[in-house]
């Protein structure tokens, strides 16, 4: 019951774009970062800022948790791995 | 040819010390500029810690070039990088020619200081620095 009701106010105000989009379960709708903020643009250089997009144990997470679209996930993923080549970020998590 | 925009981060052997990696860059700048390439700017961000073991080194010395040149200059450059001992890794990018030049690595860190971080990660961000 509690589902359906947070469904409908999604519906409602959440995509306001007139597209009948029914999301399931809680949550808010994700929207990809850097179309947010044009500002911020993918650097495999910047190790830190892409090290918000490693899970703890070193991987990519994947769009679908982010919410990134897919072109600047693809960006992302080049960036991430040019990194890795140059030990900026971990492969795999640091063993002690 | 047409020549073209580059970057390249080299990582350098921690054994070469600050005058030696001075020296290793100067002979690649040359390099670079033997095969008719021109230097923008080079940046060198110092010893930094690796994010894996490399030639069983935890640290590394980082230097960044940007550059224009012909894509046969970049092949021969980064030939002859890979022969060189102590260049342990390299990584070479095209740049977009509007792209702007790559800030310095402290003005960098300023940016994303006032961009949406967490409280917890600023508190990382001052101990790095300081």
């Amino acid at each position: 019951m509690m589902r359906d009701r947070a469904g409908e106010r999604r519906g409602g105000k959440g995509e306001g774009g007139g597209r009948t989009f029914r999301r399931r379960g809680m949550g808010r709708r994700k929207v990809c970062r850097f179309c947010a903020d044009k500002a911020m643009l993918i650097d495999y250089k910047d190790a830190r800022a892409l090290g918000h997009f490693l899970s703890e144990r070193g991987k990519i997470i994947p769009s679908r948790i982010t919410g990134n679209c897919a072109g600047h996930q693809r960006e992302l993923t080049t960036a991430i791995k040019r990194a890795r080549t140059v030990a900026l970020l971990p492969y795999t998590a640091a063993y002690p | 040819m047409a020549d073209r925009r580059y970057e390249t981060l080299v990582v350098i052997h921690p054994d070469q010390g600050e005058p030696g990696v001075k020296e290793l860059a100067a002979r690649i700048r040359k390099l670079i500029e033997e095969q008719g390439g021109t230097v923008s700017q080079i940046q060198e961000w110092g010893l930094r810690d690796l994010a894996y073991v490399v030639a069983k080194q935890r640290r590394a010395f980082y230097v960044l070039f940007e550059y224009r040149a012909t894509s046969k200059a970049l092949a021969e450059v980064e030939r002859n990088l890979k022969l060189t001992d102590a260049v342990l890794r390299l990584v070479s990018v095209r740049q977009a020619e509007n792209a702007p030049p790559a800030p310095p690595r402290t003005a960098r860190r300023f940016e994303r200081e006032e961009g949406e971080l967490e409280g917890a990660e600023q508190e990382n961000l001052g101990e790095e620095m300081a």
